[in-house]
């Protein structure tokens, strides 16, 4: 017997489904929702600070979003590059050695294809100077 | 002045509230707070010989976002005074202030005139629940203290009064 309409068939088991999401729910959100029906809904206040993140009573001297002199950022993109390199180059070793690549010269000029684009990579890093282990000077405001 | 109306939940069970109550009494989460001289007391207090834990009190939380009681030990300067503003304000509510020492329940020593640097007493601008004297009151003072707060917190008792009986 072919089901035409096989989407009505597990209407049962849609319910249960929605019975437990709910129920679930009603787990994760109910503490919540009862706590916040039981707890104090403010303290009591002299100078309105509650909300000041530094919990050591002194005002923080200026603000925790400034800019840093991210340098490491550079040697992260580079082993990315590597990566990715070695990554695409895993099954290409495994599978060169078949019969069928390797009398292939097609297949050899895709793979330096392959490695040129990647490598546009780090020549550009090389070009800009990434390799040169330096102190990178920064603007500090 | 944070006196004015202590915040109340939007659900009240009175039941539910003299448990919880006897279970704040028993467990106060002091915070971790010493200005002056009193906080080697109350340091001592701590420590195993006079062992604040007895009284369930001896969790010194050094986040006042943790804790629900503040003892103001020892002399408030005007330069402290707004950092013990912001710690009262951040502490969650219920909170009870207690003033461990002469000074910070009247100045102590440093009430004379020209005196230009210490505020004189700590309910100068703070709710202050229980009054420790002493120049430092001893350990035993301030576990005084903590059974009296405990008494303010619930109608339950830890000891029967041997007067009554």
């Amino acid at each position: 017997m072919e089901h035409q309409f096989t989407a009505f068939l597990y209407q049962e088991n849609i319910l249960w489904i929605a019975a437990f999401t709910l129920g679930g729910l009603a787990f994760a959100l109910g503490p919540i929702a009862i706590v916040y029906l039981f707890m104090p809904l403010k303290t009591r206040q002299i100078n309105n600070k509650a909300l000041q993140f530094i919990e050591c009573g002194m005002d923080p001297i200026g603000d925790s979003w400034i800019r840093y002199g991210v340098v490491f950022y550079l040697y992260a993109l580079i082993f990315l590059a590597f990566d990715v390199d070695v990554l695409f180059l895993f099954p290409v070793a495994v599978a060169y050695n078949d019969a069928m690549f390797a009398s292939s010269i097609r297949d050899f000029i895709e793979i330096v294809l392959f490695i040129g684009i990647l490598s546009l990579a780090i020549v550009y890093a090389w070009i800009k100077g990434v390799f040169k282990w330096e102190r990178k000077k920064f603007l500090r405001r | 002045m944070g006196t004015e109306k202590i915040p109340s939940s939007v659900v009240q069970f009175a039941l539910a509230d003299r448990l919880i109550n006897i279970g704040r009494a028993n467990s106060f989460w002091p915070l971790t707070f010493g200005i002056a001289c009193c906080a080697i007391e109350m340091m001592a207090t701590g420590c195993a010989r006079f062992d604040m834990s007895r009284f369930g009190a001896e969790v010194f939380r050094p986040s006042a976002r943790q804790s629900d009681v503040m003892i103001v030990a020892g002399t408030i300067t005007k330069k402290m005074m707004p950092g013990i503003k912001t710690l009262y304000d951040q502490m969650p509510e219920p909170k009870w202030v207690m003033a461990l020492g002469n000074c910070a329940i009247s100045g102590g020593p440093f009430a004379f005139e020209g005196q230009y640097s210490i505020i004189l007493g700590a309910d100068q601008f703070l709710p202050v629940d229980v009054y420790i004297p002493g120049c430092p009151p001893r350990p035993e003072a301030l576990l005084q203290g903590i059974i009296e707060l405990e008494h303010l917190v619930s109608d339950w008792k830890r000891w029967k009064n041997p007067e009554a009986a």
